[in-house]
């Protein structure tokens, strides 16, 4: 190959020299500068291949600098990080550094770190591109309704809450057969419902009933699809609202273990306590209806009564009992 | 995850040894199965040698370091609470390493991770300079659209190049 430049160098310059010595005559001077033609081989080392045939090699380019080189410092990063991407150290100009160090080392640089690319980054999602996402959504979006401003407008206008859920996951399918699953809430206290319907309406839900709260919910899951669930959901209120309001027959066989309040009137301690005062000869006179009926329209037997109601409904506590005493004090004048 | 680049002699052997009695039919036939033992405090693990094997920060750290030293090769969402479908993520998993693996055979530079956001396949590897780069991007379009049409859903793959592996220490 060496000689096959020097070939070439000598004819060029046995060329050369007669142009020269033309150009030379005109008071101009050029110079002609042979290149050495090296195209056929350049690959460093490799032997000739002359003989082989048209297989060319070509030259193993240079990777050249990383794009970390050549960002501006006010560049739009949300043009390198357009959508969510794995890390790439060529587009990220930090110099972050992961992994656990070797010892007396520092954590393994990011050129090819591949911790780095395992964890999830966040670089599409900067506060200007959040900005960008949101100018973008916003001819889509309508205006809250004035007339609902507060929560307790809400409840009014729309008293009737249903629940379902969306589940999300990764993977080719998007059925989740959780979401056909439909909670449906309403407050008692918005339904039209009389005393009787409401304590008939309580024993039909059962467990469905927060008294706290007042929320009946119903929770339907038993159908495959969510409409369907909606709708057995939407019928199950019809029915109940229904239901509750008719009276059946065996509805007069309610007996006091049915009772969902405790009443004191024609209860146990109302007779103890009238037996007990009528011995005592509070009244002075004899056994009698009208004796009983005096006797309970007192002050003093209308606290008793009220103090008891309330142990019974509402349980023991520390007001109730002491209620309990300051009436039992006053009835016997203690 | 089963097909690891170095993968060190943890080689199964299932054998069958049926014992069985073709003739009476009161004997039943019993089987036997037999493996080579693998121990787990052998697994995924490179012996401390002379000091002149090179390992990258995957092979160098042992398994007990995933979640404290090391992150997860493989994101989904299957293995949380109330989620299925882990079984099937998993064989995609280990199908789409053992494809990559022999693929870009000799190519690789560290193991393969793969993301999963929604609907999208997200294969991310590292990979040599051994190639030229028309070969790389026909083996990126060939793997693409092979492994879209097998799993039925976007498969992308992002790869980056170094000129060789990069070293974490020597064992």
């Amino acid at each position: 190959m060496a000689s096959r430049t020097s070939k070439t160098f000598l004819s060029l310059g046995r060329i050369n020299i007669p142009l020269l010595g033309f150009n030379k005559s005109s008071g101009k001077v050029t110079y002609a500068t042979a290149l050495s033609i090296n195209s056929s081989s350049g690959n460093k080392g490799l032997p000739d291949r002359g003989g082989r045939g048209s297989f060319v090699r070509r030259p193993r380019r240079e990777a050249g600098e990383p794009r970390t080189g050549k960002m501006p410092v006010d560049q739009d990063w949300t043009a390198v990080y357009p959508a969510a991407a794995p890390f790439r150290p060529g587009s990220v100009p930090l110099p972050v550094r992961m992994g656990y160090p070797v010892k007396g080392g520092i954590p393994p640089e990011k050129k090819g770190n591949l911790e780095l690319i395992k964890i999830p980054n966040f670089l599409h999602l900067t506060p200007a591109a959040i900005k960008k996402h949101c100018e973008a959504l916003k001819p889509f979006c309508t205006e809250w309704p004035s007339a609902l401003e507060t929560d307790t407008k809400c409840d009014e206008h729309f008293p009737i809450k249903v629940e379902s859920k969306e589940y999300v996951s990764a993977g080719p399918s998007l059925r989740n057969p959780s979401a056909r699953i439909v909670h449906l809430r309403v407050k008692l206290s918005s339904l039209n419902l009389d005393d009787h319907a409401r304590k008939k309406m309580i024993k039909l839900v059962g467990e469905r009933y927060c008294k706290n709260t007042d929320v009946l919910t119903i929770k339907t899951d038993s159908c495959p699809l969510r409409q369907q669930n909606y709708d057995y959901a939407m019928y199950l209120l019809t029915v109940l609202y229904h239901e509750s309001w008719k009276t059946e027959a065996w509805e007069a066989e309610k007996t006091v273990a049915d009772m969902e309040d405790y009443s004191w009137e024609d209860s146990p301690s109302q007779k103890n306590i009238l037996d007990v005062l009528l011995r005592m000869k509070v009244a002075g006179e004899g056994d009698g209806e009208e004796v009983r009926q005096q006797l309970l329209g007192r002050k003093d037997i209308q606290d008793y009564k009220d103090s008891v109601t309330r142990l019974k409904n509402e349980g023991e506590s520390e007001s109730s009992m002491l209620q309990y005493k300051e009436a039992v004090k006053k009835v016997f004048n203690m | 995850m089963a097909a690891s680049l170095s993968s060190i002699g943890s080689v199964r052997v299932l054998s069958t040894l049926a014992r069985s009695s073709s003739l009476c039919s009161f004997s039943g036939s019993r089987g036997l199965h037999v493996t080579v033992s693998c121990c787990k405090n052998r697994a995924a693990r490179i012996r401390v040698g002379k000091g002149d094997k090179p390992v990258t920060y995957e092979q160098a750290h042992h398994p007990h370091h995933i979640g404290h030293r090391k992150g997860w090769l493989s994101q989904h969402t299957s293995n949380l609470k109330g989620e299925d479908g882990a079984a099937e993520r998993t064989v995609e998993d280990v199908f789409i390493r053992r494809f990559m693996f022999g693929t870009f055979h000799g190519c690789l530079a560290n193991e393969i991770v793969i993301k999963r956001r929604g609907n999208l396949l997200n294969v991310c590897a590292v990979m040599l300079q051994k190639l030229p780069p028309q070969k790389f991007y026909f083996l990126i379009g060939y793997t693409e659209s092979l492994l879209s049409h097998f799993y039925k859903c976007p498969v992308k793959l992002e790869i980056q190049t170094l000129q060789d592996k990069i070293v974490y220490k020597y064992l």
